[in-house]
């Protein structure tokens, strides 16, 4: 697939300035398509017992992994932030870490 | 038919015993209360992600349950448990819309204890549960 230029769409935003300012003039960017992972891999339940699941989503700092770098659909980030903060109540998942 | 799912967690100086004691004191209200119990797992000792009351470690008890029609049962359990300082922290939800969106079966797989006579349970499960449950290490 072709680098996507000025994209606004799912996942466009934040994954590195395009190169307007390309030193050569010209200057390919790849973007790996995100892929929401819970639509490829179908699962439609995040069970909040999971934590193997859900710590692919919380990064060094326990923040809840954005959907703009993860990639996630809406439909499965909802599902997945209900998840944590279920997961988060019960301890299996920590607040913050520091 | 309403399916639930409550979690609760025990501070882990309580004996095995005492969990399994208090956690049939729930099960009796609930089947009390009109509540059927599909499976019941103990996942043991297990590290908190952050402390609670300066305890670092935690056991945890989960209970699958299902009801014909709405339960008010459910809510004085979670009263109960309010009440008992032992249990540090307790979570119940309703999973029967989200599971059958989701196309999964409403009642899990009983587990063999569950199917066991609760007496003899008290004694001989809470060390052949420990293992359970995969992935609830770290």
């Amino acid at each position: 697939m072709p680098p996507r230029t000025g994209g606004r769409g799912p996942g466009g935003r934040g994954a590195g300035k395009a190169g307007a300012k390309g030193a050569k003039g010209k200057k390919v960017f790849y973007r790996r398509r995100k892929v929401c992972k819970f639509c490829a891999d179908k699962i439609d339940y995040v069970d909040y017992k999971d934590v193997k699941l859900l710590a692919g989503f919380i990064p060094e700092r326990s923040k809840i992994l954005p959907r703009r770098i993860s990639g996630t659909c809406a439909r499965h980030q909802r599902l997945l932030q209900q998840g944590i903060k279920r997961a988060r109540h019960l301890a299996l998942i920590p607040f913050a870490t520091d | 038919m309403r399916t639930y799912e409550l979690v609760f967690v025990v501070d882990p100086r309580v004996t095995d015993e005492e969990v399994v004691e208090l956690t049939g004191e729930y099960k009796q209200m609930l089947t009390g209360g009109g509540l059927t119990i599909n499976r019941e797992e103990s996942w043991g000792r297990r590290k908190l992600a952050y402390p609670i009351s300066k305890l670092t470690e935690g056991k945890y008890v989960v209970l699958y349950l299902s009801s014909e029609n709405g339960t008010r049962t459910l809510a004085d359990v979670e009263h109960r448990m309010n009440q008992n300082d032992k249990v540090l922290r307790y979570l119940s939800v309703r999973t029967d819309q989200d599971l059958k969106r989701a196309g999964k079966p409403l009642i899990p797989e009983p587990s063999a204890e569950t199917s066991a006579p609760p007496t003899a349970e008290a004694v001989a499960a809470p060390a052949a549960r420990e293992g359970d449950r995969p992935g609830r290490e770290e």
